[in-house]
């Protein structure tokens, strides 16, 4: 059999409908905008009478939405053509390093052409391919200090408040050794490099505290692609428990650490599931301690708060609840903060 | 000579090698997936070294996903990766071809 490999172009109507019948015939059913929109490219096999027997999408370093008509003989000789396709394509852009978020029944599939699974819950799988890969990650971090035992407190800090800096300071005080991961993730206000750049600053006094880049791997369980999560009301789930376990099983071996710090969310149920769920998978071997919020004027301080005033461009509402470095920088930059809201 | 930016070649069809190299410490360091690792792990792993001591690099980080390729092919695409590892794709070392 002859398959002729095109490219997709989703923004056509006509194509669009073909592209989702197929997947829907193959049992993805999950066609959010959320999902679908930050598809970057689509490829697509065609048999000799034009029908659509495979296909793979890249979003980002993301791949996603790959399916294989299943009565296909050389099945698998068909999902290597389009993963490999997907691969080729992302190097041409100068990326050699890329993930998967898929069915555990999927796996094997995956791992069969070179791909790591970095976590695996009941709804989904997480896998990487290509280098460098988390060994890599883990050895830079290792390389940062030597300590046999650490505590961990991942944060967004979109921007450091003095909650983040209660958290750290409670977390310093009861260890010899904090890591504190910054969320490597640009959809927030404050770009990576400024969210880490501040929390560097805002715990500088800090001696027995190292901050990091989450870098691949802490990126924010929300962005998890769910596209092949049959229920709704599993996804947050799926999303939460799939981000605790990648924690678990290569962060906590790999750097030692005995205890994670979460502030308590009154507000979002999003992160009060996600800190169920770090309890759930990380204990007993890693203790959850949950560290009420700190108050400002009677009311919890967030950073959502926070980024409110830099909204309405008031100062002195900032001033109770940042650092005096956060401030400084918002006060430098409120225009430019400002435009990009 | 040493890599100073991650490069691949090759793909994931049947007699085809997909060779990713990356910038590495403490010499080659070869991650093999193959179906065949255990008639032909090891030479594979010695193509693929040979072509990179060639090339004069010491230390790497290697990826290779074989899919049932030939030693000239495991040599063609490790050659590949080399050149756009080092940047040197305009000027083959013909040398080591």
């Amino acid at each position: 059999m002859t398959v002729q490999m095109r490219d997709m172009y989703l923004s056509d109507h006509l194509t669009m409908c073909r592209w989702q019948e197929f997947l829907e015939s193959e049992g993805i059913h999950e066609f959010q905008a959320g999902e679908v929109r930050p598809i970057e490219e689509t490829v697509g096999l065609f048999d000799e009478d034009g029908r659509l027997i495979a296909t793979g999408s890249l979003a980002g370093c993301v791949l996603k939405y790959i399916a294989v008509r299943r009565e296909d003989l050389d099945h698998s000789a068909l999902f290597n053509r389009i993963v490999g396709e997907l691969i080729a394509r992302l190097a041409d852009r100068g990326a050699t390093h890329y993930f998967v978020f898929t069915k555990p029944m999927y796996v094997t599939a995956f791992e069969h052409i070179g791909f790591t699974k970095l976590a695996q819950v009941e709804q989904g799988v997480l896998l990487e391919g290509g280098l460098p890969g988390i060994d890599a990650y883990l050895k830079d971090v290792r390389a940062l200090g030597n300590w046999p035992q650490s505590a961990a407190i991942v944060m967004n800090a979109n921007p450091f408040t003095l909650g983040h800096r209660h958290l750290v300071e409670v977390a310093a005080s009861r260890n010899r050794h904090v890591y504190v991961f910054v969320v490597h993730a640009d959809r927030s206000l404050f770009t990576t490099d400024e969210r880490l750049e501040l929390v560097r600053q805002g715990v500088a006094d800090i001696r027995n505290v190292t901050v990091v880049d989450g870098g691949d791997y802490l990126v924010g369980f929300a962005t998890f692609p769910a596209y092949f999560i049959a229920s709704p009301e599993d996804v947050v789930d799926y999303q939460t428990k799939l981000d605790a376990t990648l924690f678990r099983d290569w962060f906590v071996p790999a750097l030692g650490i005995t205890r994670r710090y979460v502030g308590q969310e009154p507000y979002s149920p999003t992160t009060e599931a996600y800190n169920k769920a770090l309890k759930e998978v990380l204990e007993p071997r890693t203790q959850v301690t949950v560290i009420e919020r700190e108050q400002a004027g009677g009311e919890p301080i967030s950073a959502s708060r926070v980024r409110q005033l830099v909204a309405q461009g008031d100062l002195d509402g900032i001033d109770a609840l940042v650092p005096a470095t956060t401030r400084l920088f918002i006060q430098h930059h409120l225009l430019q903060l400002q435009m990009r809201i | 000579m040493d890599i100073t930016r991650t490069a691949t070649a090759g793909t994931l069809e049947s007699s085809d090698i997909q060779v990713t190299l990356a910038p590495g410490g403490d010499g080659i360091d070869i991650d093999l997936t193959s179906d065949v690792i255990k008639q032909f792990g090891e030479q594979i792993k010695a193509t693929i070294t040979s072509v990179l001591k060639d090339y004069g690099i010491t230390s790497a980080k290697v990826k290779a996903v074989d899919k049932g390729a030939l030693d000239i092919v495991i040599k063609a695409r490790t050659v590949a990766a080399v050149q756009r590892a080092l940047d040197i794709v305009e000027q083959p070392k013909w040398e080591v071809l």
